[in-house]
């Protein structure tokens, strides 16, 4: 037995190893399955860190820098996403995000009507490995608030106007309109001006940037690295 | 789970380019050290003379396909988000078959060529730079091509979804590809060596 080994070479005994380690290989089981293993403190971190979602003013401008990098998923049912969905949105019905059509690798940022479906589906995700999943902050009825339908500055400054006219603009790119200012100085809740029913459906498709985009001349990439 | 490290978000693109050029460095090294500099050392493959090439690179696969595998069982490996790249079968068995015989006439596969450049030899260097031209004279045609570059797309696949058979039974298969492989190469080599002592070219 020893001389048996003792005639070996090197090559023969790393063989020997590979199939050693290739055979008990067959008993791994390292396939995905559909049982969720969530890590219950970076959950939390994450979050009260509220690095989990994105705000309906940071999609929009995602969309109109035309940015790829990410997926937008509307969990809807079909009807509601044929009446009106974000422009770029795909279709994903709630019951079908852990179906496999979403690869783990991309960039998701989900939304519903409210923000509860689109966090329980991102905490599902989140439990099957998938490490990119966000939310649309309080989802398409915050994007008809701020994004569709914006209310008017709250204060009479410069600043404030400023964002409000930005806003405008965004609004008018994704074919809404803004409401009514609302009184300066008043504590009194805004008159109710609410978004026209039923909400005219964008465009689909992303419209033409106009020249030099909405915010006039995007600014010179700062050159990042060496 | 802890890797893949960049998927994970543990270093950006720039550290990555990092990494790949100290990965790149060592793989060069290892190749110039197994003798892949050399384009007799790799053409002596196709005249069944010396089977370097197949033993080196079937050992890489064998190493590297059980690392993952291991790493995945343990749970420090998120295999669904390692990249997969596309299967193309068409496409990549035209694409394959050119390789092939831009290897056996040109005496170097691409890698090869940079480390064989990179050790001053002439002939390295003018296949790097037929490589250039013809990656270009790619790049110019692929209009063209269109049709053949997109044939017999099966998307992101791997031997175990193509097969249908769970993941470690097609890595011990691989294996015993390889271990006989291995014997059937060092056999091929000891009787051709035998042969052309008896009667020396």
């Amino acid at each position: 037995m020893s001389s048996w080994a003792a005639n070996l070479t090197l090559n023969h005994k790393l063989g020997l190893v590979a199939l050693a380690l290739g055979g008990v290989a067959v008993l791994s089981r390292v396939a995905p399955e559909r049982t969720l293993t969530l890590n219950a403190k970076e959950l939390l971190t994450r979050i009260e860190r509220q690095d989990d979602h994105v705000t309906p003013a940071e999609l929009a401008t995602w969309i109109i820098e035309g940015r790829t990098d990410y997926r937008l998923i509307d969990i809807r049912d079909a009807a509601a996403f044929a009446a009106y969905h974000i422009p770029t949105a795909e279709h994903v019905p709630l019951s079908e995000v852990a179906d496999g059509g979403l690869a783990r690798t991309d960039k998701l940022v989900l939304y519903g009507d409210g923000g509860i479906h689109a966090a329980q589906a991102q905490i599902v995700l989140g439990g099957m490995g998938y490490r990119r999943v966000y939310t649309l902050r309080e989802g398409l009825d915050a994007w008809k608030d701020e994004v569709l339908y914006p209310s008017g500055p709250e204060h009479p400054d410069a600043e404030h106007a400023a964002r409000f006219e930005r806003a405008v603009r965004v609004a008018r790119f994704f074919g809404g309109q803004p409401r009514a200012a609302t009184p300066a100085g008043t504590s009194a809740p805004a008159a109710p001006v609410a978004a026209p029913e039923p909400v005219p459906p964008p465009p689909v498709s992303t419209p033409a940037l106009p020249a030099g985009g909405v915010f006039g001349a995007p600014p010179a990439k700062k050159k990042e690295g060496c | 789970m802890m890797a893949p490290l960049a998927k994970l978000g543990y270093f950006g693109d720039e550290v990555g380019l990092v990494i790949a050029f100290a990965i790149g460095i060592g793989f060069g090294f290892f190749l110039e050290r197994a003798g892949f500099g050399s384009a007799k050392k790799l053409v002596a493959q196709f005249y069944l003379r010396d089977l370097a090439v197949f033993k080196v690179m079937f050992s890489a696969i064998v190493t590297a396909m059980l690392g993952v595998t291991y790493l995945a069982w343990a749970g420090v490996l998120d295999l669904s988000l390692v990249y997969l790249v596309p299967t193309y079968w068409v496409a990549q068995l035209v694409g394959g078959l050119v390789l092939g015989v831009g290897f056996v006439v040109g005496g170097y596969c691409p890698g090869t060529s940079i480390a064989s450049t990179a050790t001053g030899r002439i002939d390295g260097m003018v296949y790097v730079l037929g490589f250039a031209f013809g990656t270009l004279g790619f790049a110019v045609a692929s209009p063209v091509l269109d049709g053949l570059l997109g044939a017999g797309e099966l998307g992101p696949t791997t031997l175990p979804d193509a097969l249908g058979a769970p993941r470690g039974v097609v890595v011990f298969l691989v294996v015993v590809l390889a271990v006989v492989g291995f014997a059937g190469a060092s056999w091929i080599e000891h009787k051709l060596a035998a042969r052309d002592a008896v009667a020396p070219k």
